[in-house]
């Protein structure tokens, strides 16, 4: 795994962006991730669709990556931790977190996080109901906990850039809109679509590759 | 062989057709003989001349003959591929059954048919049931379904032609085979219109060495009158569409002369335009003209429909949702607008109008632009040659495949070495090896990963008995709606405010639209309010126009047959036969293409080199059609980069393509053998193209088809919203994750196929190598080049500023070329 960063300035804090659908927070020495939907293929698979479980492994080898990258304290996940109902991958990620110990890790309640607060606790994890404030910056879920005021990190809307190459060929790549009150993460899970449409019109997008981070 | 009629049924059948004063067609007759001699078969007749009667009353006079061997239940089983057709047949039928004296209940079932009467039907299924493909799988679905077919004497599948070659086809081939396995002697028969392979197609519906089958084709033609609407001047320089305002007014004494006029347009957008078009021509035919189209609302089609029988519309503008189906009485007269870029399809849309035996057909050819009159003499040499294409089955479809496991799994469960050898024998399997064969089983057990099994899978297990069976009720009813292979595209239902629905509209449309603004759907101007539920809703607006929607997949590709054609006849234009009067008519536009530039011969290819202030074009015309040419004109860019580096942007309509460039092209007489080579032509197509982005588009069918994506249907809540993905992200994780699955391996078979056309594309460029390359220097657009060049304009450009343009660049042309 090749991580590229870039950093942008918002709020006069850094914020490194990565090719690897996170951001890091050096200042706090947090890792801000959102929408991993674990769980979401082993739910796909109890319904009859078989989505190859290689899926969950790799998003978790990405984020063990990352958080051995960065020295990172804290891993914060602004929604969408678990997509349904508790299951394999989940006992899966259990175990990630075991061997994980010193890291700890704070959810924002997704729309998707519905299982019992006690379960995610039962986990070691931090729960915030709704948002949780980090001087300049407030980290929720979506954008209906946004207060006036505040800059706000989220996630949710799974954003994503369309690029249009010659002829009608055209591919489309996870991104991180970025406007002037708000940053949304890409969702982190590979398995998750894109929605290109901007919450923002004004809003710039940072796209990215394998091999770059780029603003479009 | 026995004589049937020497036979008892013979006689009560011949009695009753006297009382009506009609007589058997030889072909009724001949199949009533095969019938009664143990034969399965084919019969091959043109719409109107009774071919229903030629299967239904073979059954009943056997019936008749021996009803001792009859058992209770369903003896005739009937499969159409269109549900309103079966509801006319069930009339026919059941009146003959009535008039005959036979206590036989004739009964249809598909997704229409009230839940009542589908229970009453499970007690006992009436003696001719008339059902489609998907609703006889969604039945093998079902506890206990083998006892509803014990009965069965007879499976006939009507209008086999239109299901042969697609997913339906091989629906239909699995569930014959399921018929047979239940039901031995049963006899099968296809009912089939002139194709050009009807050897195959009866292979493909009968492949069952054990039976002996035979085709009977009925020696009754239909007549067909073809006339070409000419339009008043020729334009030396034409350009699709902009000839339709001019010809709309040529249509409407056309409408009035006779009784009930089909006019057939190619897309749906094209219909809602015309429609438009003529009320604004002719306002009087308002409420005496209908339009009807696939994203129609299905009662208003019905009420339109009905309208049609009834008389009572003098006009209906319509796609191909009107090429199949019922027989409309009062229909007398047929317009085609445009190309109808196949003959099969022209001689059906043809036969539409005057379909009693010995009624002549007769069909009106609009060109929408000059060039189109090319194509009217080529049909009209087609249909006097008789020329048809061909339905090619397709094979190897797992996704259809892994449906049908599933479905038996639900339905009573299934043995695996049994079922093999049956499916063996189904023609669109005969190649599956037991390699590919285990992978399925595998897929749908274990979840398709050969080195990992799942433990939360159980989508299909093997049961105690030996027997794959689905266990889950969740997964039972989510894989019975799922049943079928027909996989329209996301829409989204349009509906008053004030309720009453009126059609549908891609989702990729309505996601351009803001609340307030117009468009134009079945004829009518609305004006958008929101979207809830996948529901648009929408007031009428009482503006006079609006945006049409265009609606993905209306391009129907030119066929290989007509394309023949057409380059003969655009050989021989220079010298037109006198009968020909659509080429003669033409010949001012042909003698300035010779003139400024060539006219290609029979054995010639042309290439022409044009340069203007946009840039440096080359323009090429093989006559294969768009879907061709778009792959072509990427292969030459991508052979042409090779030499320099270049932009190009590329356009294309039926006849050919352009590649423009802002610097000049290596294109001269010592490299264009080479770019025009046959050598390394896939690798070089794979080279040019996005395989993977083309896989992945076609993978949304499969993805549907073989239950990986649940979709969710028009005008209802999203349910199951925690299972919604897109096909595109499950074609890349399984691309990244499991390569070796064969529903991935499908997508690029059929992107080879059916995108590419590879047979077609070589046979293209085996053509080209065996002709004369003629490359011409231009100064400016030629009467080929221009409808070309107009079209991709007409991609960047609004359409009043097109308008200037594209006069800007005639006056330059026509100036240049009069000095």
């Amino acid at each position: 795994m090749r991580i590229i960063t870039k950093d942008i300035r918002v709020q006069d804090e850094v914020l490194t962006l990565t090719n690897q659908r996170a951001v890091f927070w050096e200042k706090e020495k947090t890792l801000v991730v959102s929408d991993l939907h674990i769980g979401k293929t082993a739910h796909f698979r109890k319904a009859g669709i078989p989505i190859p479980s290689a899926v969950l492994d790799s998003d978790l080898n990405r984020l063990k990556g990352l958080m051995d990258h960065f020295e990172t304290k804290t891993v914060l996940v602004v929604g969408d931790l678990f997509h349904a109902e508790n299951n394999t991958d989940i006992d899966q990620f259990g175990q990630f977190l075991q061997h994980h110990e010193n890291v700890s890790l704070e959810l924002i309640k997704g729309n998707h996080d519905r299982l019992k607060t006690s379960f995610y606790e039962s986990l070691g994890i931090t729960v915030f109901k709704t948002h949780k404030d980090v001087g300049a910056f407030r980290f929720v879920h979506d954008e209906q906990h946004c207060g006036e005021d505040t800059f706000c990190i989220s996630g949710h809307t799974h954003p994503g850039v369309t690029i249009k190459g010659r002829g009608k060929v055209s591919i489309k790549l996870p991104c991180y809109e970025v406007s002037e009150h708000r940053l949304i993460l890409p969702a982190f899970s590979e398995f998750t679509g894109l929605n290109t449409k901007r919450t923002v019109d004004s809003a710039v997008c940072y796209g990215f590759t394998e091999k770059s981070v780029f603003e479009i | 062989m026995k004589n049937v009629q020497d036979s008892q049924g013979y006689q009560i059948i011949s009695d009753w057709m006297q009382e009506k004063g009609q007589k058997p067609f030889d072909f009724q007759l001949q199949t009533w003989n095969q019938y009664h001699n143990g034969y399965s078969g084919m019969v091959v007749a043109p719409t109107g001349f009774g071919k229903t009667f030629s299967v239904f009353l073979a059954v009943v006079i056997d019936y008749l003959n021996q009803p001792e061997a009859y058992k209770k239940g369903m003896k005739l089983l009937w499969v159409s591929p269109l549900r309103s057709l079966a509801k006319d047949l069930a009339k026919a039928m059941a009146i003959a059954v009535e008039e005959i004296g036979l206590d036989w209940q004739v009964e249809v079932r598909n997704g229409d048919t009230p839940q009542k009467d589908r229970r009453r039907q499970e007690r006992l299924m009436p003696d001719v049931l008339l059902t489609t493909p998907e609703t006889l799988h969604i039945l093998f679905s079902q506890k206990n379904n083998s006892r509803f077919f014990k009965s069965l004497h007879c499976v006939a599948v009507d209008e086999w032609h239109e299901l042969l070659g697609s997913k339906r086809g091989v629906l239909t081939e699995l569930a014959v085979s399921r018929l047979l396995s239940l039901s031995e002697n049963m006899k099968i028969y296809g009912i089939t219109a002139t194709i050009g392979n009807l050897d195959e197609a009866g292979k493909v519906l009968i492949p069952y060495k054990n039976i002996k089958t035979k085709r009977i084709v009925a020696k009754e033609k239909k007549k067909i009158d073809i006339i070409t609407v000419l339009p008043d001047e020729i334009e030396v320089l034409p350009w699709a569409g902009h000839m339709g305002v001019k010809m709309a007014s040529k249509i409407i004494p056309i409408i009035y002369e006779n009784n009930t006029t089909l006019i057939f347009t190619n897309t749906r957008n094209q219909s809602e335009i015309w429609y438009q078009q003529i009320l604004k021509i002719e306002p009087d035919l308002a409420g005496q003209i209908a339009i009807h189209h696939g994203s129609i609302d299905a009662q208003l089609r019905n009420w339109i429909e009905d309208a049609i029988s009834d008389g009572h519309l003098k006009a209906v503008v319509c796609t191909s949702s009107l090429d199949l189906g019922v027989d409309f009485k009062p229909v007398d007269c047929v317009i085609q607008i445009g190309s109808p870029k196949g003959i099969a399809r022209f001689m059906q849309r043809a036969g539409r109008s005057g379909h009693s035996p010995y009624e002549t057909s007769k069909i009106y050819f609009v060109p929408t632009h000059s060039l189109e009159l090319i194509e009217a003499a080529a049909l009209k040499q087609a249909v006097k040659d008789k020329r048809i294409e061909a339905r090619e089955p397709m094979v190897l479809t797992f996704d259809v495949l892994i449906q049908y496991l599933v479905t038996l799994a639900v339905g009573e469960g299934f043995n695996e070495k049994a079922l093999f050898k049956a499916i063996q024998k189904v023609h669109a399997f005969h190649y599956m090896t037991e390699d590919d064969w285990h992978w399925a089983l595998h897929f749908i057990t274990e979840g398709g990963n050969t080195l990992k099994s799942y433990e939360e899978y159980h989508k299909v297990i093997l049961d105690e008995d030996g027997l794959y069976k689905v266990k889950s009720k969740r997964i039972s009813m989510l894989h019975r709606m799922n049943i079928g292979a027909i996989v329209s595209d996301a829409m989204l239902k349009v509906k008053f405010f004030s309720g009453g629905y009126i059609g549908m509209v891609e989702e990729y449309f309505i996601s351009k639209l803001k609340p307030n603004d117009h468009f134009i759907l079945a004829g009518r101007v609305l004006e958008m309010i929101t979207i809830k539920d996948m529901t648009v809703l929408v007031k009428r607006s009482k503006r006079k126009s609006a945006i049409t929607p265009s609606w993905m997949g209306g391009r129907l590709p030119l066929s290989s047959y007509l394309s023949n054609y057409l380059r003969e006849k655009l050989s021989e234009s220079l010298h037109p036969k006198t009968t020909e009067k659509e080429l003669k008519f033409l010949h001012p536009l042909i003698s300035q293409q010779e003139k400024n530039s060539h006219i290609p011969g029979k054995d010639e290819f042309l290439i022409e080199m044009i340069e203007t202030k946009d840039g440096h074009h080359v323009f090429m015309y093989p006559f294969e059609g768009r879907l061709i040419h778009e792959v072509m004109a990427a292969l030459i860019a991508y052979r042409l980069s090779l030499i320099k580096p270049l932009t190009f942007t590329i356009a294309m309509n039926d006849y050919g393509f352009e590649l423009l460039s802002d610097q000049a092209i290596p294109i001269n007489e010592d490299t264009i053998k080479d770019i025009l080579s046959k050598e390394n032509l896939m690798e070089d197509v794979i080279g040019s193209i996005n395989a993977s982005e083309m896989a992945s588009r076609k993978f949304r069918d499969i993805a549907v088809i073989s239950g990986l994506v649940v979709q969710s249907q028009p005008g209802t809540r999203k349910n199951n919203k925690s299972l919604q993905s897109s096909s595109g992200l499950i074609f890349r994780v399984l691309e990244d994750y499991e390569p070796q699955n064969l529903l991935l391996r499908q997508a690029y078979t059929e992107v080879f196929n059916e995108q590419l056309e590879e047979v077609r594309l070589k046979e293209a460029f085996e053509r080209i190598s065996k002709s004369k390359l003629i490359l011409k220097f231009a100064t400016s657009f030629t009467p080929l080049s221009f409808p070309i060049k107009v079209d991709s304009l007409r991609q960047s450009l609004t359409s009043e500023d097109l308008d200037a343009r594209i006069k800007r660049i005639r006056d330059e042309v026509l100036k240049q070329t009069q000095v």
